[in-house]
């Protein structure tokens, strides 16, 4: 502990809150809500609310998947891992039966084939370059960190890049959504989702007694994780589909590249019904970029309430450098493995399909590979 | 002020102007969507199913 942190804070001094960003957070939470609001779109409110919710819940709990996974991978602690799967348990609770019986709401599902593990294992190298995943980027950049968000423009940056070449990437082939629910009925398929959850958990801890590690997830990550869960229940509520964060920032990119005079015209992403009406509609149009924003800035106002806001110096340029790579690698391989962490494996697991745990066994050999590659810019393998 | 803080300030505000001015001038339908909401998507960002090619 230095000095400094052991010093007497002056007389009156608000230590602990920033004044300055929290009103900023706030009063940019307000006039998004407002002109949604104006629109007559209360849903589109309630996602802004959700992604505030998550930034706070995400930022309050260090709730980071990368982290964990790389614990799990380099020492075999596996709390962090069984947090997260209980994200997803208690988002499965609601997704699978609502999106089998109630029109209007569906599953995040995905085509299965080369796309999707090439993306998923690209992406994996990234989220360990950049030390942060689609959630973790978006509420570490809101949260005050400059480094992330660097990684954050860069990810937008790949992503764009991935939306150009992923027609490719599914030309190479692939299979059908698998859905549970879709063999199995709503609650055949509930069943089913929550015993592959079981299983992996399962195997999961046998993996770190094996290795003499922890498999006993933090106070932090179970309250944390169950209040994540419940609020990917209420974004999937609000927006119909499971919470996604990567194809907010594919947009962002893509607006930005036609403003400096990029033609979209010819890119055959961009002409799928979807993203054509992404790229051409508002902003505040697209359910991803809704709670993206919401989550930037209920980092901010969380990190602000708490401690000074960004006093921190900028890292080495070699940190700067694997944030920029891990977060072109991780726009990439979002966009040719159907999302991120949270869109592909959380959304997926969660929904019943099968591309969930694709993903998930796909980008952990690209995380061991992230890993190996940190050292070079400098980063720690822990 | 630290430059993080003041790079903070002017990517907020230069990104509320970008969101707000993009708001204002694209066409909005109303409710917020998601590429899977449109017909033909077998994706969260609208791509087609292998089989429907």
């Amino acid at each position: 502990m230095t000095t400094a942190t052991l010093a007497a804070p002056p007389a009156g001094a608000a230590i602990g809150i920033d004044r300055l960003f929290l009103a900023l957070a706030l009063a940019a939470t307000a006039i998004l809500l407002a002109l949604v609001l104006l629109d007559g779109q209360p849903t589109s409110a309630a996602l802004i609310l959700g992604g505030f919710g998550l930034g706070i819940a995400f930022l309050k709990a260090e709730f980071s998947f990368t982290a964990s996974w790389r614990r799990f991978l380099t020492h075999g602690e596996a709390g962090g891992l069984l947090g997260g799967l209980l994200v997803i348990a208690i988002a499965a609770l609601a997704i699978v039966p609502v999106a089998a019986l109630v029109p209007k709401f569906g599953g995040a599902i995905a085509p299965l084939g080369p796309s999707l593990l090439i993306g998923a294992f690209v992406f994996g190298i990234g989220m360990q370059l950049a030390n942060g995943c689609g959630s973790g980027t978006l509420y570490s950049a809101g949260g005050g960190s400059g480094r992330m968000l660097l990684a954050l423009v860069f990810f937008m940056m790949g992503s764009v890049f991935g939306s150009l070449s992923l027609p490719s990437a599914l030309a190479l082939g692939g299979v059908d959504p698998i859905l549970a629910a879709d063999y199995l009925g709503p609650w055949g398929g509930l069943a089913a989702t929550l015993a592959s959850l079981a299983l992996a958990a399962a195997l999961i801890a046998a993996i770190a007694k094996r290795r003499g590690a922890s498999f006993t997830p933090s106070r932090n990550f179970l309250v944390g994780g169950v209040a994540i869960g419940l609020l990917c229940v209420a974004v999937f509520a609000a927006g119909g589909h499971p919470w996604s964060v990567t194809f907010g920032y594919t947009v962002w990119g893509a607006k930005i590249a036609s403003a400096l005079g990029f033609d979209f015209s010819q890119a055959a992403f961009w002409q799928w019904p979807g993203p054509k009406h992404a790229l051409a509609e508002s902003v505040l149009s697209d359910t991803s970029s809704l709670t993206d924003f919401g989550m930037l800035f209920g980092a901010m106002a969380a990190a602000a309430a708490s401690k000074p806001f960004a006093r921190t110096a900028w890292p080495p340029a070699k940190s700067l450098l694997a944030a920029a790579v891990g977060g072109l690698l991780m726009g990439w391989g979002a966009r040719l493995g159907f999302g991120c962490n949270i869109g592909a494996f959380v959304g997926g697991v969660a929904s019943g399909s099968l591309h969930g745990w694709v993903w998930f066994a796909a980008a952990l050999p690209g995380c061991l590979i992230g890993i190996k590659l940190r050292p070079l810019f400098g980063l720690s393998r822990e | 002020m630290t430059t993080m803080r003041k790079t903070y300030i002017v990517v907020v505000l230069l990104g509320l102007v970008a969101i707000i001015g993009n708001h204002l001038v694209s066409p909005s339908i109303g409710r917020a969507v998601s590429p899977e909401d449109f017909a033909g998507a077998c994706a969260p960002c609208g791509a087609p199913c292998p089989s429907k090619k």
